[in-house]
């Protein structure tokens, strides 16, 4: 059994009679990169902050590491290494004293700690340069030497590519993706940019307007998105018959409305039409289907009541 | 908690306001306690002319709250709200799981050694050096330094009441701004309430706060049973202002 790192449970944030948050249910399991997508404002940062210690739930419960007691879950936290919207930098201070400040306040024993995480996120370079004077992308690297400089067991990314060229993005996904592999790291990384989650989420949480409409892991979720020939016939059953003995396929399902899902004989559509005519079914419907990840969220969220 | 306070004294170190100010009280008391050595400037009363001290009277001045507020509010303004504002560094601090009690006292137990150097120990060695140096070493008699001592020591004791006003003015605020104009505002109607006749309840609160013994324990004499009242006001004002100031940032969020 996987062992769980974050469990909220009815997790309700209100700011006066505004609703942020709605009866959230996220679980996120030791190992997980899990993608906490959803529009801006659709509170994603309101759930990190909670989870972080930056602001309170109105109702629920966090479980961090598998602690629960709101006055014991700081020990829980010291396990964690996070960045919450941009990075928290002192200005007037160099990268290395920076990093110095946070291991001062997490009490690492000896400094090694600091230069192996500066050459970790490519921050060796900087020298004496104070951080305000730091580029958008160097600040973001900067944020994450921090959150990872107490080789934390899990990671709570806010939107970490803001600021970063494709460059730094690629780099990025590599990192986390060669933590989350040598170290065993679980993650949590909001974002507002699905297609920048696809090639590193497992599992993913879909917020929308302060609601989660969906947890879905990554095998799920490209399952949904795959492509298919979409058959809808006046006759289901007799359909999927002619599918398996006719045209010689058993990938395809047949939903609860009778449609049918041909993930088979995509770049043959004639094929499948002719096979279905001559068995005496009527064609109401015939396309070529699959949702990008992007429409696949539209749709998700259009449904929810836009 | 340990490793909180080391923390914030590396950042205190790092902390150019706190330079500037210490550079400017440093030279600013310098130059009053100069003037008034050399007699360029002559005081005619003050509770150390009273005392005998008169080579010292420019201390009076560093230990008036609306003269010293500047500095230590300047200080409480630019070393601990510009964490909530401008950098949000103080994110860092809690979303490491540190308990946020020890994180304000560890705060307030740095800036509180800050504001003492730059308000009180600066003012207080420059003095004595100029007066060494000037060539009037004789006032430092055993009795002109135990009074110094026991005035001093009072005085310092009034003054972490009064740090930890501003420590919970600086996370109240968030904002180093706000925290040096609600500082000064503070100490205009403190001055105000002193100067100007007013309801006898209002007069008892006074002599009974920490902004009126900030003088009266400069005064040439004091009983046992002030010096006592002085330590009890002290160490009340301190324990209410910390406890207020540990539930207001338990209860912060975070923004």
């Amino acid at each position: 059994m996987s062992k769980s790192i974050l469990r909220t449970n009815h997790l309700t944030k209100k700011y006066g009679n505004a609703i942020a948050l709605e009866d959230i249910n996220v679980s996120i399991q030791k190992g997980d990169i899990y993608g906490f997508i959803g529009q801006n404002g659709a509170g994603k940062s309101t759930m990190l902050r909670m989870v972080t210690g930056l602001s309170f739930p109105t109702k629920g419960t966090i479980e961090l590491f598998g602690e629960d007691n709101p006055n014991k879950i700081t020990d829980a936290q010291k396990r964690m290494g996070a960045i919450i919207e941009s990075p928290a930098l002192f200005s007037n201070m160099t990268a290395y004293e920076n990093l110095e400040v946070h291991r001062l306040q997490k009490g690492i024993p000896g400094s090694a700690c600091i230069q192996k995480t500066l050459e970790l996120v490519g921050l060796t370079n900087t020298g004496k340069k104070k951080a305000k004077n730091l580029s958008l992308g160097m600040k973001q690297r900067l944020g994450l030497a921090i959150a990872l400089l107490s080789d934390p067991e899990f990671l709570i990314l806010d939107e970490p590519t803001n600021g970063l060229d494709p460059m730094g993005i690629v780099e990025l996904r590599e990192l986390m993706k060669k933590l989350n592999r040598e170290k065993g790291l679980t993650i949590l990384i909001s974002s507002h940019i699905l297609s920048e989650l696809h090639q590193l989420a497992t599992r993913y949480g879909i917020i929308h307007k302060g609601r989660l409409l969906e947890e879905i892991s990554a095998n799920e979720l490209n399952e949904k998105c795959r492509q298919h020939l979409r058959i809808k016939v006046d006759q289901p059953t007799k359909g999927a018959t002619v599918l398996e003995s006719v045209i010689g396929t058993t990938d395809f399902e047949v939903m609860p409305d009778g449609t049918m899902k041909l993930y088979d004989y995509l770049g043959r559509v004639r094929r499948v039409s002719k096979a279905l005519t001559e068995a005496g079914l009527v064609i109401e419907h015939l396309s070529q289907n699959g949702d990008s990840l992007e429409s696949y969220f539209s749709s998700l969220v259009g449904g929810a009541g836009e | 908690m340990i490793n909180q306070v080391k923390a914030e004294l590396f950042k205190l170190q790092r902390n150019k306001t706190f330079w500037v100010l210490l550079f400017i009280a440093t030279l600013l008391s310098a130059l009053l306690h100069y003037l008034i050595i050399i007699d360029w400037w002559k005081v005619n009363d003050s509770v150390f002319v009273r005392a005998g001290l008169d080579e010292l009277s420019g201390l009076t001045a560093f230990t008036t709250p609306i003269f010293f507020n500047l500095f230590i509010g300047t200080l409480a303004g630019f070393f601990i709200s510009t964490e909530f504002s401008q950098s949000s560094v103080i994110k860092n601090q809690i979303m490491t799981g540190g308990k946020r009690s020890s994180i304000f006292i560890s705060k307030y137990l740095i800036f509180t050694i800050g504001a003492i150097m730059i308000a009180i120990l600066i003012p207080l060695l420059t003095g004595i050096f100029e007066v060494i140096l000037l060539g009037h070493g004789e006032i430092l008699n055993v009795h002109n330094l135990v009074y110094l001592s026991r005035a001093f020591g009072l005085y310092i004791l009034q003054f972490i009441g009064y740090t930890a006003i501003l420590v919970l003015l600086a996370i109240a605020t968030e904002d180093s701004g706000k925290t040096i104009i609600f500082s000064i505002l503070i100490t205009i109607v403190m001055y105000g309430v002193e100067m100007v006749p007013n309801l006898p309840i209002i007069s008892t609160i006074y002599k009974n706060s920490i902004f009126y013994q900030f003088s009266a324990v400069f005064q040439a004499s004091m009983t046992n049973v002030d010096i006592l009242k002085a330590i009890l006001i002290a160490g009340i004002t301190f324990f209410i202002v910390t406890i207020i100031g540990i539930v207001v940032f338990n209860k912060k969020e975070i923004k």
